[in-house]
This record gives structure tokens, C-alpha cells and sequence, in this order.
């Protein structure tokens, strides 16, 4: 059997996925409640309050986050859900420097 | 973000496996009902243009595909892509939903406050997530007004007592403790 190692793993998930490097990111503002974005979080998405949190901080002390990933179209749903939320959402290409 | 600590007022807390419920004053009530339906009348003056194309307005695509002028329109109705071309081209085909959407949870809002009895509000899950959209948005909207970008707490805090916007703050901190406290009792239900 041939050995393949994580990366390599990813690089040929990626090949085959054609459609699917799109990503959803939340910036962070000063208006939206730390809890509200973890709450909207995991009601859109249904992660779990662990995962929730964590892509929460990371918004908050990064700035921003990657919250969903795949097609374009799926991406743009998402969005469309997080505006209905009132959290500040866009999507991009996922090689694309954010 | 904002971290919200509660104080030792109530808010809303969980009846049961669907219920949240609070309990509010005839002046709490009336501040809620006329901040909600400023949302509502500022929504409206944004309608479709789309006079003569019948199948436009059944598919909900609007003749909409700049961004609003006016500032809190826009923080309500963001861009979706950085690039402009692509965010007109998003926006022609779903401002209209969106605004459909934050248009209905506000009047879902009023009507309840409307029709409670004692001041007296009883939510279950989907007439919660219709007032964590409501509230958001009124909150977003007056914290365009506060310049709570530009401005930190603390300066808010020192505002002066004759300073219009004193007063505004008081209510844009009151409704981040009313909605944090509905969240604390909606994610009590998800454990």
C-alpha cells in the first residue's frame, strides 16, 4: 500500500472538490453581543457551544473568522442567513488572502 | 463584540421546555414598541422599484444593486462581497428577502408587545429568534447613531448629563441586558 501522508490527503480532497473553495467569514464589531454571535452560530450552523465559542473568540480577538466552507452558492446562503442576524458576514474565494 | 454582565434586574428567563418569559413596565413597553416600529417605518423606505415587471416582484428581485445611503440601512442591509460588482449582483437578487426577513421579525415583535396583557411577554423558540433579530437590529441601528465604532464604553459612559445621546446610550445598554438575557434562556434549552 502506498503511504499518504495529511497534506498530501488534502491536496487530493481539494482536487476533487472542484466547487468547493468558497468560505463564509464574520468580522468583528463592536455592536453585536459575544454570546449573541455564539447563539447564531450554533442555531445556523448547529456546532456545537464549544465550537461555537471558539470561532467566536477568534472573531473577537482576531478580527475575523472562517465560519463555513464549500460551494458558492452554499456560501452565499449563509451569508444571507448572518445578515438576517444582523451579523456582518461576506464570502470569498477560500485562496483568496482574507 | 461586546461581553454583556447582567445586573440584578430579570429580564427574560425559561418557563419550561418553550417558553420565555418576561415581564415588563408600561413605559419599558412603550420605549420597545416605538424603537421597534422605527425599524420597521426606516425598512420601508426602502421598497422596490420594480413598477412594471411583474415576475421580478414574484421571484423578489429588486431594482436595488447599490448599497443604501443611509448609514444604518446599510449596516441592516450589508454587502456581501467586497467586490463591488459582485455585491450589486448579490443585492439585486436577495436585499428584498432580507429585508422581508428583519421586516417580520419586528412586526412579530410589536405585535406581541401589542397584545401582551400586564406587560406580561410569553416567547417560544421561533418568536425568540424573532426578537434576537428585532433587538439586533435596533441595537445595531443605534449604535450607528453612537458611533460605537469610533467611540469606546467608557467615553459613552462620560457623556454628559444634557447630552441627547446620553439617554440613547442608557437605552442601547438596556436592550444588549434584555437580549442577553434571552439568550442566557434560550442556550439553557440547548444543554
Amino acid at each position: 500500500m502506498v503511504k499518504v501522508d495529511e497534506k498530501i490527503e488534502e491536496a487530493i480532497k481539494e482536487i476533487f472538490s472542484g466547487d468547493k473553495p468558497w468560505v463564509t467569514i464574520v468580522w468583528d464589531d463592536p455592536v453585536n453581543l459575544m454570546t449573541y454571535v455564539t447563539y447564531v452560530l450554533m442555531e445556523l450552523f448547529g456546532y456545537s457551544r464549544e465550537k461555537a465559542h471558539e470561532l467566536m473568540m477568534k472573531v473577537h480577538t482576531e478580527g475575523k473568522a472562517v465560519v463555513s466552507t464549500g460551494s458558492r452558492e452554499e456560501m452565499e446562503h449563509d451569508v444571507a442567513r448572518l445578515h438576517e442576524y444582523g451579523l456582518w458576514a461576506t464570502l470569498q474565494r477560500g485562496d483568496q488572502a482574507i | 463584540m461586546t461581553d454583556h454582565n447582567s445586573d440584578e434586574q430579570h429580564g427574560f428567563h425559561r418557563h419550561g421546555d418553550n417558553a420565555f418569559v418576561a415581564e415588563f413596565s408600561e413605559s419599558e413597553r412603550e420605549v420597545l414598541i416605538n424603537l421597534v416600529e422605527q425599524i420597521i417605518e426606516l425598512l420601508g423606505e426602502r421598497t422596490d422599484n420594480h413598477v412594471d415587471d411583474p415576475l421580478a416582484t414574484m421571484v423578489g428581485i429588486t431594482t436595488h444593486d447599490s448599497p443604501p445611503e443611509d448609514e444604518v440601512l446599510l449596516r441592516l442591509l450589508p454587502n456581501a462581497y467586497a467586490d463591488q460588482v459582485d455585491a450589486a449582483e448579490f443585492r439585486r437578487y436577495t436585499e428584498s428577502t432580507l429585508r422581508g426577513k428583519k421586516y417580520s421579525n419586528s412586526i412579530s415583535m410589536r405585535v406581541t408587545l401589542k397584545s401582551s396583557v400586564d406587560g406580561i411577554i410569553e416567547l417560544d423558540h421561533d418568536g425568540a429568534n424573532d426578537w434576537l433579530g428585532a433587538i439586533n437590529d435596533v441595537r445595531l441601528a443605534l449604535g450607528v447613531r453612537l458611533k460605537v465604532e469610533q467611540t469606546s464604553h467608557e467615553e459613552l459612559e462620560l457623556l454628559a448629563p444634557d447630552d441627547p445621546m446620553r439617554g440613547v446610550y442608557a437605552v442601547y445598554s438596556w436592550l444588549g441586558w434584555l437580549q442577553e438575557s434571552l439568550i442566557v434562556a434560550l442556550m439553557d434549552e440547548a444543554i
